[in-house]
Parts: C-alpha cells; sequence; structure tokens
C-alpha cells in the first residue's frame, strides 16, 4: 500500500480523499492556492504545500509545482479528484517519470478517451451502439441521402468543432439545405475546416452512466447506474441510483456495453461509461476517465467505497469483489448544494458563511469542505457540498432528502437547497421519467 | 497545534503488497524543473530555452552560454570558427590554475572562454566573438586576447563589421601581467579596425567588469546591454569593503549605466537579432 498520497485536489473530494486515507492508515499530503490557506483540506491533511496564486491555471492546474510538493513530501501517489488535472494525460505521464503512481488510469487511455472522436470510434469497434451519423458530407446532395439515412432531426456538425460553434439543428430536408450552407461556411471562418457531418438529434433522453472499476489483473465490476438527467445548461443538479423508468433488459445490455468498453481499452481503475437513452436504444456518450462527483451515489447502492477501491487498484491489488457479489440494493439521491442565487439567475454567491447546520440522521451524508467561519471564495467552482440519502425504496428517499433539505442551513451566503427541493416535488421527478430537458421545459431555469 | 488528531490507524492491506520503494529524485527535479530565483515560480528547462533563458514568467536573465547565444544570432549554420583549437596552458606555473582550466573545459566544452568566427547575421557577414560564461565566468587569459585579437585583424583585412558578446569577471589573474597585456593588445586592433571605417558594436551582458570593461567591452562604436546586466570595472562587493557603505541595489547596473551615458541603448535577448541587423544595414558600407 502507498505509504504517502498527495492530493491535488480542493473543496470536498479533496477532504473525501483525506478520509479515505486517514482510515486506511495513509499519509495525506494537501496542496492549496493562496486563497485556500484557510481550507478544510489544509488543516485535515498531514501536511500541506502552498502551490500558488488564487486562479487555479497558478496552482491546481499548476503540474511542475504539484510534482515539486510530491517530491518534496515525497508522496508515492498523486489522487487527482475530478476537474482540474483529473483527466489530463500529459500530467499523468508527468507522474510516471518521476516514479509517482498517479492515482487513475494510464496516460494512452486517458489521451485516447478525451478525443472524442477517437473515443467514438474505439467504442463502435468495440460493438457499443453509438449515435447515428454520418461520415464528413461533401455536398448537399450527399447530405440529403445521408440524412434519410439517419432521420430526421439531425444536427449538422463541424469535424473539427468545439465550444458549440459550427452546430446547426435540421428538423426537415429544407432546414438541412440551409443549415448546410452555414454550417459549412461557419465551420470554415471559426476552425479553417469546412468539414461537416450529420448527427441524429437525440431530443428528451435520459443520461444514465454505468460506474465501473477494473484491476490490473484483468478483473472488473460493473456497479450499476446513475441517472443524472436532472440538468441545468448541462449541468448535473440531482442524480440517483437506481434508474427508475430503465427496464431490466436494457440495464443488462447496458452493463454488457460497459463492461465491453472497459475490456476495449484496457481500462484500470475507477471510470464512468455515459449513455443517452431516448426510452428505447441507448447511445455511448463518452467516458470520464476518472472518480466523479457523483459517486456517493453508487457507495451508497452497493456500499463499496470507491475512493479506497481506486486507491488499491492503484498500488496494485486485485478487486476484493466480483461482478456476481455486487447487488446494488435500495435507493440513493445526491443533490448539489451551490453557493448560487436559484432566483436571480443562478448568480454565484461567495462570502464568509455566519451559520453553519448540518443535516444529520440515519443514511444522510453530507460531503462538504465548509465550516462556520469559512469564507467562499469566488476562484473556483460554485459547488459547495453535496447532500447525499439513502433509504429502502425511492418514496422514502425522496422524503428522506426533502426532510434533510430543509434542515440543511447556510447563513451569509445564497444556496440552492430550496431549489432542489422545488425539483424534487416536480411530477416529473416524482414519476422518474424526467430526461435532460425536462428543467428548461418546466422554465424552471 | 494540529485542530484534528490523527487517527491510530495502521497502514491497511497486505504487506506483501508494497508500492516500490520511493526514489529520491530531488536531483533530476532540479535538473529537469527549473524554479526562477526571482519569482520563485517553476517550470521545464524546455520552456526556458524556448524563452532564451529568460524568466517567462517575470523577465528575469539567465546566462547562456556561448553556442546557445551564437545559435539565436547568427542566420542557421552560417558560422565559420576561427582559432577554435587555441587553448590556455599554465605559463606561470600557478597553483590549481591546471584543475581549474581542466574543470571549466569540462563545464562548458570549450577550450577558452571566448568563441570566435564570421557568421551571417540577417544576411550581413559579420564577425562575432562571444564569451562563455560558463568558462571561468568569462576571465580574459591570454588565448582569450589573442583570439579577439586575431578576429579584429581578420576583420580589418577583410573589411567586416565586428559584434561582440561581453560577459567576463575581468583578466586572469592566474596568468598575471600576461593576461593585463591583452587590454592593450585588443585595443590597438580595436583602434586599427574603426581607423579602417569598419563599425564594432559590443553587446554587454551580466557581468561584465573588471579588464574586460576597461578595454574592448568599451571601445565599441555602439554599446548595447542586456537589461539588468552588471557592468562594472569593480564590482558593489569591492566597494562596499572598500569604503565601508552600503552602495544603492541598482549601482553598475544597465539601466544605471546607459542613464549615466556609458550604454547607448538596453535591448532584450528576444529582439537583439533584428536591432544588431538593422543597425549593421544602417552602418556598413556597400563595396560600389
Amino acid at each position: 500500500m502507498f505509504s504517502k498520497i498527495l492530493i491535488a485536489n480542493r473543496g470536498e473530494i479533496a477532504i473525501r480523499i483525506i478520509r479515505a486515507c486517514k482510515e486506511m492508515g495513509i499519509y495525506s499530503v494537501a496542496v492549496f492556492s493562496e486563497a485556500d490557506k484557510n481550507s478544510l483540506h489544509v488543516s485535515l491533511a498531514d501536511e500541506a504545500y502552498c502551490i500558488g496564486k488564487a486562479q487555479a491555471k497558478e496552482s491546481y492546474l499548476n503540474m511542475n509545482a504539484i510534482i515539486s510538493a510530491a517530491l518534496a513530501s515525497k508522496a508515492e501517489a498523486i489522487h487527482p479528484g475530478y476537474g482540474f488535472l483529473s483527466e489530463n494525460s500529459e500530467f499523468a505521464s508527468l507522474c510516471g517519470k518521476y516514479d509517482i503512481a498517479f492515482i487513475g488510469p494510464d496516460a494512452k487511455t486517458m489521451a485516447s478517451m478525451s478525443d472524442k472522436e477517437k473515443a467514438i470510434q474505439i467504442m463502435k469497434d468495440a460493438g457499443l451502439p453509438i449515435i447515428p451519423s454520418s461520415k464528413v458530407v461533401s455536398d448537399i446532395q450527399n447530405a440529403v441521402s445521408e440524412a434519410e439515412k439517419i432521420g430526421y432531426p439531425l444536427l449538422i456538425k463541424a469535424r473539427s468543432g468545439g465550444g458549440g460553434k459550427g452546430i446547426r439543428l435540421a428538423r426537415n430536408v429544407e432546414e438541412l439545405k440551409y443549415g448546410f450552407h452555414v454550417a459549412t461556411s461557419e465551420a470554415a471562418s471559426a476552425f479553417g475546416d469546412d468539414g461537416v457531418y450529420l448527427e441524429k438529434f437525440l431530443t428528451s433522453v435520459k443520461h444514465i452512466e454505468m460506474q465501473i472499476i477494473a484491476d490490473n489483473f484483468n478483473n472488473m465490476a460493473c456497479l450499476g447506474e446513475r441517472d443524472c438527467s436532472t440538468q441545468r445548461k448541462n449541468q448535473k443538479m440531482i442524480e440517483e441510483s437506481p434508474c427508475v423508468v430503465l427496464p431490466d433488459d436494457i440495464r443488462k445490455k447496458m452493463i454488457q456495453s460497459a463492461l465491453k468498453a472497459v475490456k476495449a481499452t484496457g481500462y484500470k481503475g475507477v471510470g464512468t461509461i455515459e449513455f443517452l437513452y431516448d426510452g428505447k436504444d441507448y447511445y455511448f456518450m463518452e467516458m470520464n476517465t476518472r472518480l466523479q462527483v457523483e459517486h456517493p451515489v453508487t457507495e451508497m447502492v452497493t456500499g463499496i467505497d470507491l475512493v479506497k477501491w481506486q486507491i488499491r487498484v492503484a498500488c496494485g491489488m486485485e478487486l476484493g469483489f466480483s461482478k456476481e457479489e455486487i447487488l446494488p440494493s435500495g435507493h440513493a439521491i445526491e443533490c448539489r448544494i451551490n453557493a448560487e442565487d436559484a432566483y436571480k439567475g443562478f448568480r454565484p454567491s461567495c462570502g464568509k458563511i455566519e451559520t453553519l447546520h448540518i443535516p444529520g440522521g440515519p443514511w444522510v451524508r453530507f460531503d462538504t469542505a465548509i465550516y462556520q467561519g469559512y469564507v467562499i471564495q469566488p476562484f473556483y467552482d460554485s459547488m459547495i457540498g453535496k447532500l447525499i440519502v439513502y433509504a429502502k425504496t425511492r418514496d422514502e428517499a425522496i422524503r428522506k432528502m426533502k426532510a434533510a433539505l430543509c434542515e440543511l442551513i447556510i447563513e451569509g451566503i445564497d444556496h440552492n437547497a430550496r431549489y432542489n427541493e422545488e425539483i424534487l416535488d416536480t411530477e416529473e421527478f416524482i414519476s422518474g421519467r424526467y430526461t435532460t430537458d425536462y428543467l428548461s421545459v418546466l422554465e424552471m431555469i | 497545534m494540529m485542530l484534528f488528531k490523527k487517527p491510530k490507524n495502521s497502514l491497511e492491506g497486505n504487506p506483501k503488497i508494497q508500492f516500490k520503494l520511493f526514489k529520491d529524485k530531488t536531483d533530476t527535479l532540479s535538473k529537469e524543473l527549473f524554479t526562477c530565483k526571482k519569482c520563485k515560480k517553476a517550470y521545464s528547462e524546455k520552456e526556458l530555452s524556448e524563452s532564451f533563458n529568460v524568466c517567462p514568467f517575470c523577465n528575469e536573465y539567465y546566462r547562456i552560454s556561448a553556442r546557445e547565444r551564437l545559435d539565436i544570432l547568427c542566420d542557421s549554420a552560417s558560422f565559420i570558427e576561427h582559432d577554435s583549437e587555441l587553448t590556455s596552458v599554465n605559463i606561470l606555473g600557478f597553483e590549481g590554475y591546471d584543475e581549474k582550466l581542466s574543470e571549466a573545459k569540462k563545464q562548458s566544452k570549450e577550450n577558452e572562454s571566448v568563441v570566435c568566427g564570421v557568421c551571417n547575421i540577417e544576411g550581413i557577414k559579420t564577425a562575432i566573438f562571444v564569451m562563455d560564461p560558463f568558462f571561468m565566468m568569462g576571465s580574459m587569459g591570454s588565448v582569450t586576447g589573442e583570439k579577439i585579437t586575431r578576429l579584429f585583424e581578420y576583420a580589418t583585412d577583410n573589411k567586416l563589421p565586428v559584434v561582440g558578446y561581453c560577459v567576463s569577471g575581468g583578466a586572469r589573474m592566474q596568468e598575471g601581467i600576461m593576461s593585463l597585456m591583452q587590454m592593450a593588445k585588443v585595443s590597438a586592433a580595436v583602434k586599427r579596425h574603426s581607423d579602417a571605417n569598419n563599425p564594432y558594436i559590443c553587446i554587454l551582458t551580466d557581468p561584465t567588469s573588471g579588464g574586460v570593461t576597461a578595454s574592448f567591452a568599451m571601445q565599441a562604436d555602439i554599446i548595447l546591454s542586456e537589461p539588468g546586466a552588471l557592468v562594472c570595472f569593480a564590482g558593489p562587493r569591492v566597494i562596499e569593503q572598500t569604503i565601508k557603505k552600503k552602495v544603492p541595489d541598482d549601482i553598475q547596473r544597465a539601466e544605471c549605466v546607459m542613464k549615466n551615458g556609458f550604454i547607448d541603448n538596453i535591448i532584450g535577448r528576444k529582439s537583439q537579432k533584428s536591432y544588431i541587423g538593422k543597425l549593421l544595414r544602417m552602418h556598413m558600407r556597400y563595396e560600389a
């Protein structure tokens, strides 16, 4: 086992990892920016190193400073958490260069999964269902005939695109003809490459992801799904496991697909395969090669500590359970608590926490790095905590979450507990049939 | 006092599975990762050399070897070295000089503290000498003087301008009066080069001091300098010890020396090539 781990992150996830280290008897090393000197992770870790200025670019994204801290503290491994450097293959290979274990997959796997086009090709070859799309279409005739094959509505996407540019929606032939011209010229001017392709546009889909874990001995397991369809502007708000409207046969197929993906990539460690489910078929969307924000949901229903297993697998231990042994039971829900005013355009809020009361009781978990008197900094993500509840049934879990949200008191800043409660009360959420666009349909965003 | 008590948990897991023991790599780190002594930022050696050994964050100048300078300044593959085989010997039998010389040769991979030759700068043929700070801090021995003298004589004969990069701790004390004589010898060659209407541009880099400052470094038609370079005869520490007073921080720095009229302009490392190229174009007489 590693005797010392450096945690290259901040906030609640740094706390989560330090806690796992403490239970495992591992020394923990925290790194922090100048703005974070009063953060909880700094005092909770056994050692802490300042790695730069408040801006993430100068501190939590500063690879050289983090490697220096790891070498100075003689840490044997680095846990990147999520965000920041967690999916940076350059950082993973830099760790390898200095004989520091990177707690995550190898740099090559990470690089191939972060290249979306490449990832989709690998998954297609592995036999995973992918969203129907065409090759690059050369002219209008070609586009129209390809569109017939895929079916409307569809998206015209730039081959070299990114950041939402060069994407056009076409619901019929007329729109396709018009959109093709706009998209090609937009792509040419924005990316210097006018190549576009067509992709089926999925409306009203569920975002369902499969949690996987694999060790160095070809053992792998799928720890069930999470329904992350409650989203605001592509940001997940509420996650739950299991997904109530997912039929058993689809779930089985999805698990098989997820394990196929692990095999195809030779993946090691914990990861997530994200799928879109339109009520009939499901499609591979992307793979996250890291621990996820919503991992507690899976921990609650499986009883498996993902962070500890991530560390164990990284240091070469064999998985202590087989896929047959994992029987997710009960229901878990997670609400993200963000420092923002949901009723004033989700304006981020920062400042000092005057009063803090954290909900308690059986199967109520609050993962956070805040404490009374802590000053929330404007430099980083607005998520300040995650409230997770577990119960035997979904109905009981929703009741428990509503009670817990009311018990959560954070005074001094704006936060979205009340907004989360409103979502739990919507008909869509209660039925479980909600899709990724339901908050915008309900005009709740 | 720690706020949180450390739990008494022993390291979990199978003791057979031990992560390979940590190797102390702090040494390789200092080689591969460079920490700026001024702003304390760490970055790779590659980043540093890409920015011409100038800190990309705080603009602190770091010393560079003669060969690196030639790479920056000369048009590609245009440099032809002169007198590369000349090397110093311990004429006076000075104690420890032999060891010092072999150490300097090993460190700088040069035979002497100056590299001389002919090159093209932005297409203009130029005689060039570049002193190497990694060879006994560019100290001026008899071979240094001889090489520079020969370069000036070659430039005079061939009607070439001379561009010189100075970095030196002064005359080489291990060679005694022989090294001091170089001041006069080079100066004479500079004068003849100048009398033949040939331009001489000198760039002072950190540090230029002692006998070099007192001779050819200050005899150029145009004297340029790098930002923050120490330009002096006797350095600030020597002055402080002599007059028993603290001297201002900026004393003898290029900016201060320029204010007092000894330097014509201060040019950053990145723009030196184009600046020198422009000067050469303006001042070179083309044979009709």
